[in-house]
This record gives structure tokens, C-alpha cells and sequence, in this order.
């Protein structure tokens, strides 16, 4: 088993999400590149733990996807509340706080 | 004689429970915060407000009691140890005096006191959790409890466009940053196959004793270190992982940028000087190049911007980047020396920064000034002690002798001195002088620079606004400013008392 080839495989997948919430615009489809981010760290560790025979890669995994569970909740709570105020979820509509 | 503490040795549990004791404190008194909440018919005014202060009182107690303790909790994950008591010493004051300053202010806004007293606190035990957490887990679990919390405060006032949008961006790149910190983590365990950073190590320190450690470890341990030290760098608010940092501390409620100024930069930079002294092991790369070029672009970049705004609040994020900059000398200066100057840098900052945060309070509740650093023009005759204040954190904050702010900054420089960083030092100074000017120039305004209607004023107006101020400004925020002043005050003429404690906590890093 070639744990690079893992590795390589959860680094694309958080390049990806991290290009996403660079330059997509619309604010639901940012949270799901973050949530990508963050499954690609999942995906590392599980394949790490895997390798090296131990449990607490697992372990992490179920944290983070507690936590995970925690952001999206405050996350639509937000989006929520700039939907009320902009009538939009494009992120270019965040632009009063700048400079 | 029965001897508590040997009890407490003997039972595993009891011992976890006391590790994190502090924070355990401040989470109940939430709760009861948040409880007390449900019932709308009680006078809702104040009760949380000194519900709140008294857990943190409490805290402080606890802290205090358990001050000469080296307890090691939850199978290792969490560590009470001297570098704690410091640090939560400093978080503790630095959340007493967010309540504090909070009282009238966030009344002023019609929004539910409770919920917020409790995030409050709630954010307070994730900072003091994250100082203490000593596992990679517990790291990432903590500054999650610690930036959630901080999430929903920053977008608290509701219906305010400006805090909802602060409370986007804090929450897009915050995450971002989290993501970062986890997937280094993924790195750092393939590695060492650890997640125990004094595991971690020591697997660095026999393996680099015994044949040094293979290029598949040194490379993902090189990747990995890099991708944590971004995901700190954002709570740090260092140069290339800032922008959140303007945007939010503008955006939030006053007293909520207070706590994220102090609290949790002083988390972030106590967390980062725990990691980095134990797994930033020099052998896989030369970190120290990589903090020097961060901390010269934070200063210059920090104290560059802030002298272009034009807003006091967004003036002072600019300046907590420079802050930060100057912060980071220390850790690169390294050693004992260098880590006891920056936690002496990180306490007197909370008492410099919350006073000045304070004092925007003042104003804001009297009306007199909005975040416009223009409507600061001639208020130093008007309102003499509050500005008088206000001048004295600002050139704390400049680094004027006799404030805390220089000697902060003398015990930095000097450490990075020790070990002959002599360009650093130069740069460092030149910022010095720079941030001076912006500081200095609100001072100006205050006092030589008139308002126009200013020389109208008559004897009956200013009774009138002697009672506005009466009416205005509660007894909470004077203790608050009152608090402030003391401790620069304290900390710039005999630091030698708080030195002798911050290089007593810093020896417990060693003794891993």
C-alpha cells in the first residue's frame, strides 16, 4: 500500500477546495469547498492511520467531522442573515467593510 | 494529615477534571448564564452581566490555587503548567474587562444579554482550552470552540449589515485557516505517526540522535509544519493571512473586537510559542528565516495601512497587525529570553489595547465621536480625563517610555538582540517610529486641532454634558479604563515583578 498516492490524492482534493472559496461567488457553494477542505484532511487521515496500523487518525476524523457538523450550522446561520439583509448569497455583495 | 493533592494523584479522573479545571469553571458559569437566560420575566438587565464576572473571578481563583500544579490531563491531551497560568492569567483579564466594558453598550443595541454573556464566555474557555491543549486534536478542537463562538459574536448586532458582513468574512477565512491547520496535521502524523506534540517530539529528537530522520519524513514533516503554521498565522493575523482582520474587527461590536484583540491573539501567539518550541524542530528547516521575513512584512505592512485610515477602530486592527509583528520578534529571538519577552508583550498589550477600546466605547456612548477619527478634533478640552486616557494607551501603544508598550517592546528587541538579528532590530525600530506618527497625529487632533463649535461652548452646556456623561458612562467602564491604566502604568515602571512570573511559566515548556 503507497500512502503517497493517498496523500496526493486528499492534497487535489484540497487544492480544489481551496481554489473554490478563492474564486466561486456564491456563498453556499464556498461552504461546500471548505467542507471539501476539510474532507480532504479526513481522507489523509483515515489513509495515514490506515498505513501505520494506529486508531487516533480515526479518531480525528470523527472530530473533525463533529466540528464540521458545528460550522455548517453557523454558516447558514450567516448566510441566513446576509440573505435578509442583501436579498442575495453573492459574496461580491459583501463589499461595505473594505480598505 | 490527609493531603488533598495526594488524593487527587491517585485518581485519574479527578485529575483530568482538575487540569482543566479554570475552564471548567467559566463553562458552568455559561451555562448558568444561558439558563437564566430561558426565564424572560426575570429582570433580564443584569444578572448575566454579574454572573458572568463572577465566573470569571472564580476562574482567576482557581487559576491562582492551582498556580504551582503540573498536571497532566485527559491521557495527555491537556496540560495545566506554568506557561497556563500566565497566559490564562492575561485571557482571564482580558475577558473580565470585555464584560466590563460590555454593560452599557450592549444595551444600547436591544439585543438578548444573556446569549451574548455567554459566548463571552464561552469563547474565553475555548482561548484558555486552546493555550492548554498539548494534542494536535485538542488544538484543532479548541480553536473551533474558541473561533465558533467568536463567529456568532461578531455578527451579533442584528439587522447591521456592517456586522453580518464582518462576521462572513471572519467565518470563510477562519475556517480556511482551520482547514489548513488540519491538513497539516495529516502531514505531521504521517510523519511521526503521533499526535501528542511531546511525542512528536521526542520521535523528532531520538530519530534525529540515531541515524537522522529519512527524506520521506523529513519532506512530509516539512509540508506539514508549513501548512500549520499557516493555519496559525491566520489567528495571528500575520502579513499574508490578515485580511480578515480589518474587515471583522471593523464590522463587530466594539467590545466583541476588544475580545478577539486581545484574547485571541494572546491564545493564538501562547499556542504558537507552545508548538513551535517543542515540534518546529530546526533540523527539518530553517524556520527562524521564515518567521523573520513574516514578522518584518507584518510590522511594515501593518503600520503602512494604518497610517492611510481613517477610522479609529480599523486605525487600531491595523495597528494590532504591526502588534503582532513586534510580538514575533521575540519567538524569533528564541530561548527562554526571547519567550518570556513576548508573554510580558502580550500582557501589558491586553491591558494597552483594551483600554484604548474602552475609550472608543466612551465616546460612542456619548454620541460625541463616531469611529471617524475627524469628530476626534478638540475633544481633549472637552472631556480632559477620558482624553488625557485615551493619550496615555495610544503612546503606550506608540511605545513611549514609563508605559508598559516600551518596556514590552525593550525586553523583544533586546532578546532578538541576544541573538544577533541586528537587521530585524533596525527594521523593527524604523516601524517604531512610524507607528508613532498615526498614534501621535489622533492625540493631536484631541487636543490642537479645534472643532470649530468648540469655543462656543458656555457654562450651561457643559453641566449638561457633565450629565449626559454621568448618564452615559457606567461605573464598569471607569473601573475598566481604571484597570487598564494601572496595569501600563504598573508593567512599564516595575516590570522586573511580571518578568520574574513570565520566565518562571516559560521554564515548563522544557520540562516536557
Amino acid at each position: 500500500m503507497d500512502i503517497n498516492a493517498y496523500l496526493i490524492v486528499a492534497g487535489i482534493l484540497f487544492s480544489i477546495g481551496g481554489l473554490g472559496v478563492l474564486i466561486r461567488k456564491n456563498l453556499i457553494v464556498v461552504f461546500m469547498s471548505l467542507e471539501l477542505m476539510f474532507n480532504a484532511a479526513n481522507l489523509g487521515f483515515v489513509a495515514v492511520s490506515g498505513y501505520l496500523n494506529l486508531i487516533s487518525g480515526d479518531i480525528f476524523v470523527i472530530f473533525v467531522m463533529v466540528v464540521a457538523a458545528a460550522e455548517a450550522a453557523i454558516a447558514l446561520g450567516i448566510a441566513i442573515a446576509f440573505y435578509r439583509e442583501k436579498g442575495t448569497i453573492n459574496i461580491d455583495k459583501a463589499n461595505e467593510l473594505k480598505w | 494529615m490527609l493531603n488533598t493533592l495526594q488524593i487527587y494523584n491517585n485518581y485519574l479522573v479527578e485529575r483530568s477534571l482538575l487540569s482543566v479545571m479554570p475552564e471548567l469553571v467559566i463553562v458552568i458559569f455559561a451555562f448558568i448564564v444561558l439558563f437564566l437566560g430561558l426565564f424572560r420575566k426575570l429582570p433580564d438587565n443584569d444578572n448575566s452581566y454579574y454572573l458572568s464576572l463572577i465566573g470569571i473571578v472564580f476562574s482567576i481563583l482557581y487559576v491562582l490555587m492551582l498556580s504551582n500544579q503540573n498536571i497532566n490531563g485527559f491521557f495527555g491531551s491537556v496540560v495545566f503548567d506554568g506557561m497556563d497560568v500566565f497566559v490564562f492569567i492575561a485571557i482571564l483579564f482580558a475577558g473580565l474587562l470585555t464584560i466590563l466594558m460590555s454593560k452599557k453598550y450592549i444595551e444600547m443595541f436591544n439585543l438578548p444579554l444573556a446569549e451574548y454573556y455567554s459566548l463571552i464566555l464561552f469563547t474565553v474557555a475555548g482561548m484558555m482550552l486552546l493555550v492548554s491543549s498539548v494534542n494536535l486534536i485538542m488544538i484543532f478542537l479548541s480553536i473551533e470552540f474558541m473561533s465558533i463562538s467568536a463567529y456568532i459574536l461578531t455578527g451579533y448586532i442584528k439587522g447591521n449589515t456592517r456586522s453580518t458582513e464582518a462576521a462572513l468574512k471572519y467565518f470563510i477565512l477562519g475556517s480556511f485557516a482551520s482547514a489548513f491547520l488540519i491538513f497539516g496535521s495529516v502531514f505531521i502524523y504521517a510523519a511521526t505517526g503521533h499526535l501528542n506534540i511531546y511525542n512528536i517530539h521526542n520521535f523528532l529528537y531520538t530519530g534525529s540522535s540515531n541515524s537522522g530522520l529519512s527524506a520521506s519524513i523529513r519532506d512530509y514533516l516539512s509540508i506539514g509544519l508549513i501548512l500549520f503554521l499557516i493555519g496559525l498565522a491566520f489567528k495571528m493575523s500575520l502579513f499574508p493571512f490578515h485580511a480578515w482582520t480589518p474587515d471583522s474587527y471593523d464590522g463587530a461590536p466594539t467590545t466583541v473586537t476588544n475580545l478577539m484583540a486581545t484574547g485571541i491573539k494572546v491564545a493564538a501567539f501562547a499556542i504558537f510559542i507552545r508548538v513551535f518550541s517543542s515540534i518546529f524542530d530546526s533540523s527539518v528547516f530553517n524556520f527562524y528565516n521564515i518567521l523573520w521575513i513574516l514578522s518584518v512584512l507584518t510590522m511594515t505592512f501593518g503600520n503602512l495601512a494604518a497610517l492611510l485610515q481613517t477610522n479609529i477602530k480599523r486605525l487600531l486592527a491595523y495597528s494590532s497587525i504591526a502588534q503582532a509583528g513586534y510580538m514575533l520578534i521575540g519567538i524569533i529571538g528564541g530561548g527562554h529570553y526571547g519567550y518570556t519577552a513576548t508573554l510580558f508583550y502580550l500582557l501589558s498589550y491586553v491591558f494597552m489595547t483594551a483600554g484604548a477600546f474602552a475609550i472608543v466605547i466612551v465616546f460612542e456612548n456619548l454620541n460625541i465621536a463616531s469611529f471617524d477619527i475627524k469628530s476626534y478634533s478638540g475633544i481633549g478640552y472637552k472631556y480632559p480625563l477620558i482624553s488625557a486616557s485615551m493619550s496615555f494607551f495610544l503612546l503606550a501603544l506608540a511605545g513611549i517610555p514609563v508605559t508598559s508598550g516600551f518596556m514590552g517592546k525593550f525586553y523583544v528587541f533586546s532578546a532578538a538582540i541576544k541573538s544577533n538579528y541586528d537587521w530585524l532590530i533596525f527594521i523593527a525600530l524604523l516601524n517604531s517610529a512610524l507607528a508613532a506618527f498615526y498614534y501621535i497625529k489622533i492625540i493631536v487632533r484631541m487636543y490642537m486641532i479645534s472643532n470649530g463649535d468648540a469655543d462656543q461652548v458656555e457654562l450651561g452646556e457643559s453641566s449638561a454634558n457633565m450629565t449626559a456623561i454621568a448618564a452615559n458612562i457606567t461605573p464598569s467602564l471607569i473601573i475598566t479604563i481604571i484597570i487598564s491604566l494601572i496595569f501600563t502604568l504598573l508593567l512599564g515602571i516595575y516590570p522586573q515583578m511580571f518578568i520574574h512570573f513570565a520566565s518562571q511559566s516559560v521554564t515548563s515548556l522544557w520540562k516536557i
